[in-house]
């Protein structure tokens, strides 16, 4: 992790940090524009873009048209020919109306030309369940992105990695998407000024711990992080890593934590079947079998769309208490 | 800029362009013809959709552009990609799968591309391109410049929601970006009646809020004389146009053959076959004194030892190394 | 069934081409054009005609503008060629004078009417403008056209009172098939036929007119606003430019777009005297580069008054209200 450039330190919720992030891009990358849906004049609907227009002006921050394939395409044109954009998709859902451009297009240009095309793009979308935003609007879909060669996805659980991984995003020479959460966006903690980045395709050891690894990403990283005191109580040590990138996938911190904890458990909010937690179960079994003393868990939202009913949500996306008994199950407690 | 040069005493495009125009014409034609044999005798392997019949379109259009304007084409993209200047060495390497292609044979016919010619690449699907064409673009109108890029897609392209998104975008943005759709009255094997209920896709430039134009795609003067209309109307910062360029595939959706089928009658090829436009452009030349018999048949010539050369240079050529393999998948530099 | 047979003609290349560039024209979109059918027809229908046949198009226009035609009337189908080019238009006139129309509803612009004009010299009609280029078409509302057409169907008028037949240009073409032109005859210097519009007045040598009128757009108003002729007078006009010419005039050569041409003589040309001059140029002929004139080629032109009838809305309808037609 590069230092900050700035040594000032505040307390940034994840909506305004997004907001500093774009805007240290924008500052800094002359060829960089941010296009979406309610991106300029409403400032986004999440409120991550208020300012920029006054700031950046009508040719850097850009209204579209309801048109996601229009601005997909928009990012693989503009990012193939010189422009580092950065593409806001509203909801992470709406990439079924974009899939072609994200992953016919954008995700293959390169290879298919030889190496000779570059597309320096970045995608900035807004994933998971919470707010009763029902089935089209709240699901974790990074496992269809992830499955792409080519693309890269991120999946920053705080403000600090919020803002540092959509400056190395757009920093990168690839197709990015940086795969925000809506539990997040109030969550507040410290964020320096300036310019810095958090390296794509490393994870963090959130807590450490001698017992149990604990792999999470994105919003359940903070679900993760609150079994941890109730873990404690049933004399269980767990070390937390936020993966943080799932496309490339840091093995090596994982096995790394495996090898001292002989035991793993995969969190994430997608459903389980197809989920990135499969893969990242096979690859410890791949890479640390002999160190296990368990077979790895996974806990993960039941193989059902959101559902709308505070009621159900509440119970569909993994919490703490699902964490508690898939724990106990794993060291047959 | 479209440079209206004057012949002596007359109105319209130099000997030059005329000639030059006809060179494209024949090149992308004797490509075309070599590659469906090529691809006949097992030499090149997977699909291939022949351009041959609608030469005039790409042809016609690309006489306004330089290495700086953009394109995007289509899966049936050789002929847009030898008349921005594609060379045959790389263009029959990358069919035949050899690391000499111009994408090291990675893409193939369905992506073969240059960029720096302002290739953005053959496109496997159908309404690829135009989003992405309205993306560079866009990008031009950003860094100010006046270059322009062009979308080509066809008939059944129209009816993909990409391209009226694109359209709509580049209205919207007043971007340098014109859409050509070659009309060649079939979307895969579809004749056009069956998959929309207008004959002229121009008619729905209106509802774009763009100028929507039909030319005569088997007539490169045509092609010529609209396109050039069009893009110096994007170049100056007067937005995109829908240029319908009504045309016709002498050969399948796919491969070769192109007669004696269910989907379209002999009579209707031949009936466009005797429309065709080299042929045509060719008397016309030959009338005006613009070339002779004899420089004709030494384009001819001289294409076909072009052809042959590159047909030697591409079997002679090696394959991809397996080491290859994960090149390109990520650009690795920093 | 006593009405008599009206035709019905819909061009799907109309006001398509590149003025729509170059000039300030707007696209003729062809669900207008079967709308504009479908009006006609309501008015014809209800004047008393009965019986219609229409040239079936390639994108199938005056088809469509049938579907809802009533059983007791008559529809003929006319077959034509599906070149998407004037030749559609030229032979299914042919086909469509088998079956006699009392008139022809023609919609497009003069090119149109030309054509249909080639391939039925003495055919009566009512041009209704779809098109770029509209001297010749008439301007009215096509529900009102389609009742003038029903009310002469019907034998609520004579011909001769309201048919008036018309000035036509034409062109004898050494060892080739000769031509006509309604309005316009152009010789310019361009090589190619290309893209049909006369782009550039720059390029053009000589126009022949059969009447110049000052309100009118396109070739007519060169001459309009320098020596205007009606179409009531026997007599053609015939314009010589020139770099050097001694008339200077800015003129609308297209919807939306002016140039300025130079003058080198205009003269007014009796019917049947006969211009002659020689290739290599291309004739464009009712707004349209038609022809490719080799070098040496004789050509020869003459302008009189034996060209196809067309119907007098105005007079029709007036005539019927008076006679009580419609009460």
């Amino acid at each position: 992790m590069s230092e900050a450039e700035s040594n000032t330190v505040r307390e940034l919720p994840y909506v305004m940090a997004i907001n500093e992030g774009i805007r240290e891009v924008l500052r800094e990358q002359k060829n960089a524009f941010i296009a979406g849906e309610d991106v300029a004049i409403a400032g986004s609907v999440y409120g991550y873009c208020a300012g920029l227009l006054d700031e950046f002006g009508e040719e850097r921050v850009i209204d579209t048209p309801i048109s996601e394939k229009g601005i997909m395409g928009l990012g693989v044109g503009a990012s193939a020919t010189g422009c580092r954009p950065i593409i806001d998709l509203m909801f992470m859902d709406f990439v079924g109306e974009c899939m072609d451009e994200i992953a016919n297009q954008m995700a293959k240009m390169r290879f298919m030309f030889g190496g000779k095309a570059t597309l320096p793009v970045t995608v900035l979308t807004m994933g998971g369940a919470g707010g009763s935003l029902a089935a089209q609007h709240s699901q974790s879909l990074e496992a269809w992105l992830a499955h792409l060669p080519g693309m890269k996805v991120v999946m920053p659980s705080d403000s600090y990695d919020a803002k540092g991984m959509i400056i190395s995003a757009t920093r990168d020479n690839n197709p990015v998407f940086v795969v925000l959460n809506k539990a997040s966006l109030a969550m507040s903690m410290e964020v320096p000024e300036g310019s810095y980045e958090v390296p794509l395709g490393e994870a963090c050891v959130r807590r450490q711990g001698k017992d149990l690894t604990i792999v999470a990403f994105g919003r359940m990283v903070h679900e993760a992080m609150a079994s941890v005191d109730r873990l404690k109580e049933i004399g269980i040590d767990a070390e937390v890593i936020d993966a943080r990138s799932v496309q490339p996938f840091d093995t090596e911190t994982v096995v790394n934590s495996i090898r001292k904890t002989h035991r793993a458990l995969v969190i994430h909010e997608a459903v389980k079947f197809g989920g990135i937690g499969g893969e990242i179960a096979a690859q410890i079994q791949e890479e640390a079998f002999d160190y296990l003393d368990a077979p790895v868990m996974r806990v993960a939202a039941p193989f059902s769309p959101v559902p709308f009913s505070p009621a159900l949500e509440q119970i569909y996306i993994p919490n703490a208490d699902s964490i508690l008994t898939k724990v106990k199950e794993t060291l047959a407690m | 800029m479209v440079a209206k040069k004057k012949t002596e005493n007359s109105n319209g495009p130099s000997q030059k362009i005329l000639q030059e125009l006809h060179r494209k014409m024949v090149r992308i034609r004797k490509f075309e013809e070599s590659a469906g044999k090529m691809m006949e005798d097992g030499k090149i392997p997977g699909a291939l959709h022949l351009y041959v019949g609608q030469e005039a379109v790409a042809s016609g259009v690309m006489q306004h552009l330089s290495n700086e304007d953009w394109i995007t084409s289509t899966h049936r993209g050789h002929g847009h990609l030898v008349a921005k200047g594609g060379e045959f060495k790389p263009m029959f390497a990358e069919l035949f799968g050899r690391s000499t292609g111009y994408c090291r044979g990675k893409g193939g016919s369905m992506h073969i591309s240059n960029m720096d010619l302002g290739m953005l690449g053959a496109n496997g699907i159908v309404g690829g391109g135009p989003p992405i064409a309205m993306g560079a673009a866009f990008s031009n109108k950003f860094k100010k410049n006046k270059n322009v890029s062009v979308a080509f897609f066809g008939d059944g392209a129209s009816n993909e929601g990409s391209v009226h998104e694109a359209a709509n975008m580049a209205a919207l943005y007043q971007l340098p970006c014109v859409f050509v759709c070659e009309n060649n009255g079939y979307g895969e094997y579809t004749p056009q009646a069956r998959h929309q209920a207008i004959v002229d896709v121009a008619d729905r430039a209106a509802g774009y809020g763009m100028p929507g134009v039909v030319c005569d795609g088997m007539d490169v003067m045509a092609v010529y004389e609209a396109a050039g209309e069009a893009i110096e109307r994007a170049r100056n910062g007067e937005g995109p146009t829908l240029l319908e360029c009504k045309t016709y595939r002498y050969y399948d959706h796919v491969g070769v053959r192109g007669m004696g089928l269910n989907y379209r009658s002999d009579e209707e090829v031949e009936e466009w076959k005797n429309k065709d436009a080299i042929e045509a452009f060719e008397k016309r030349l030959l009338q005006l004194g613009v070339m002779t018999k004899k420089k004709i048949e030494k384009v001819h010539s001289s294409v076909n030892q072009d052809i042959e050369e590159a047909i030697a240079f591409a079997n002679d050529s090696p394959y991809p190394l397996p080491e290859e393999l994960l090149d390109n998948v990520y650009n690795e530099e920093a | 069934m006593d009405a008599r047979t009206i035709g019905i003609v819909a061009n799907p290349a109309s006001g398509k081409d590149v003025r729509r560039l170059v000039a300030r024209a707007s696209v003729f979109d062809n669900r207008e054009k079967c709308a504009i059918i479908r009006r006609a027809l309501v008015g014809a229908v209800n004047a008393g005609a009965r019986s219609f046949a229409y040239l079936d198009d390639s994108h199938n226009i005056a088809g469509g503008a049938f579907k809802e035609i009533g059983k007791d009337c008559e529809v003929v189908v006319v077959p034509c060629l599906k070149t998407s080019s004037a030749l559609d238009t030229i032979h299914g006139a042919r086909n469509m004078r088998e079956h006699q129309p009392v008139a022809n509803l023609i919609l497009g612009g003069d090119g149109t009417s030309r054509a249909f004009v080639k391939g039925w010299r003495d055919a009566v009609l009512l041009p209704l403008s779809t098109g770029t280029n509209n001297v010749f078409p008439v301007l009215a509302e096509a529900t009102i056209a389609g009742s003038a057409l029903g009310v002469l169907a019907a034998d609520g008028v004579n011909k001769e009172e309201v048919v008036r037949s018309v000035k036509i240009i034409d062109i004898e073409i050494e060892e080739e098939e000769g031509d006509i032109a309604l309005i316009d005859a152009v010789v310019t210097n361009d090589q190619f036929i290309g893209s049909r519009a006369l782009l550039n007045a720059g390029a053009i040598k000589k126009i022949f007119l059969t009447r110049a009128e000052p309100i009118s757009v396109g070739m007519t108003s060169v001459g309009g606003l320098v020596a205007p002729l009606s179409e009531e007078e026997d007599a053609g006009l015939y314009l010589i430019l020139d770099n050097t010419g001694s008339i200077n005039v800015t003129a609308p050569i297209a919807p939306g777009l002016y140039d300025k041409l130079s003058i080198k003589s205009v003269e007014r040309v009796k019917f049947n005297e006969t211009i002659e001059f020689k290739g290599p140029c291309v004739l464009a002929l009712d707004g349209e580069r038609e022809r490719e004139i080799q070098r040496d080629q004789k050509v020869k032109i003459r302008v009189g008054r034996e060209g196809p009838g067309v119907l007098d809305v105005e007079k029709t309808m007036e005539l019927a209200a008076s006679r009580g037609f419609f009460t």
